[in-house]
């Protein structure tokens, strides 16, 4: 039996799988890990989004970068790969202050809650509420997705692996 | 322009790696008076790369890592941090404090403090004889301190790093004691305006 393959999402990449296989964002800190799938389809995809919005006066920045540009990437990718919008279920992990000792209150940009903020916000104006959601907090956090199961599972340094949510369920 | 790397010329790139020579003995000076134990320390490596790539070229990207991080004002803005694997934070807190947390969620204040007093002090030896050397100005912020996952922690900077354009220099060298039992290393992200007033104070052509 040929085995799966488990795509690593860097940051800023976007990822599209059909039929077989999985996705892990490692070591998400203040980025967000954004899974869809549609689970009729077999087609699933992750995004590895490290900001909030995209800038103004930049171009030539990959749309799985910003929150606002990898919503709609993503979508339009997993459309293209055959899946159908209204089938589509998704879930999130990450947005997390992983610099929690030291320098009380320096933490002026607050990328992680911004992050979760930001996806949440254009997920939901394309009608998608996570099936599953761990955002926030202090602990990094690696998200991994299989299609054949539709298993998300978050793994951190302290707490160990569990099962996020199942986007098949 | 996107945030794509700048490419460093064998002139540029080795007067990084002599910039990072110098100031890694400020910080391994430092690591000595501290500790009273003798630090020795491998010639660094300089790489540039893109910022998104960072965390996955720094060894495993599941480790745990304890990391000193510092945002950097002045004529040469940017992002430093220095990461020491658990297990070398663990003999640090030996020869320092006494005992050693097991896990991060053991970790005291005095150890962390004691580990942001480590990291501050070795960023500084660095940031110091950059400023010293081009005359340039270095002011850092005070600094924070996070004990999670090696990717999970660089990938926090780099966030923080992609709002102006920059470059990401990994200083890959080890920090490390006789019996070889602490090690550590540098992730250093200078804005790329800040990095061109670097080589223009030295004369240096960076594409050279």
């Amino acid at each position: 039996m040929a085995v799966a393959s488990n795509v690593l999402v860097g940051m800023a990449e976007i990822h599209v799988l059909k039929g077989s296989g999985g996705f892990s964002c490692l070591g998400l800190g203040s980025c967000i890990g954004l899974c869809m799938m549609d689970p009729t389809a077999q087609v699933a995809g992750m995004a590895h989004v490290m900001l909030p919005e995209a800038f103004a006066d930049r171009a030539g920045e990959k749309p799985g970068k910003f929150a606002d540009t990898a919503v709609p990437e993503l979508l339009a990718l997993l459309e293209k790969a055959g899946a159908r919008p209204e089938r589509l279920v998704c879930a999130i992990a990450g947005g997390a202050q992983v610099f929690k000792f030291g320098a009380e209150g320096t933490n002026r940009l607050e990328i992680g809650r911004r992050n979760a903020e930001a996806v949440l916000t254009h997920l939901k104006s394309r009608g998608y509420t996570p099936r599953g959601q761990e955002v926030g907090g202090s602990l990094g956090r690696t998200m991994t997705l299989v299609i054949e199961t539709g298993i998300i599972t978050v793994r951190t340094v302290t707490q160990g692996e569990k099962t996020l949510c199942n986007l098949r369920a | 322009m996107s945030s794509e790397t700048l490419h460093l010329g064998v002139m540029a790139n080795s007067v990084v790696r002599e910039l990072a020579n110098i100031g890694l003995a400020h910080a391994t000076t430092a690591m000595a008076e501290l500790t009273g134990k003798t630090f020795d320390m491998a010639v660094p490596e300089v790489e540039s790369v893109a910022l998104e790539r960072l965390p996955s070229i720094l060894g495993d990207p599941n480790g745990l890592t304890v990391a000193t991080y510092m945002s950097i004002d002045g004529d040469v803005g940017g992002h430093i941090a220095f990461l020491m694997p658990w297990h070398s934070a663990q003999q640090l807190w030996l020869m320092l404090v006494g005992d050693a947390p097991t896990s991060p969620d053991d970790v005291s204040d005095l150890h962390a403090s004691v580990a942001l007093e480590v990291g501050n002090m070795v960023n500084a030896g660095l940031l110091n004889s950059i400023s010293d050397m081009t005359g340039l100005s270095l002011h850092a912020t005070p600094p924070q301190v996070s004990m999670d996952m090696t990717a999970a922690v660089v990938a926090s900077i780099v966030c923080e790093a992609s709002f102006v354009d920059s470059v990401a220099l990994s200083i890959q060298t080890e920090i490390f004691d006789l019996s070889h039992r602490v090690s550590g290393f540098f992730v250093y992200i200078p804005t790329v305006g800040g990095l061109r007033s670097v080589f223009q104070s030295l004369g240096v052509l960076e594409a050279a």
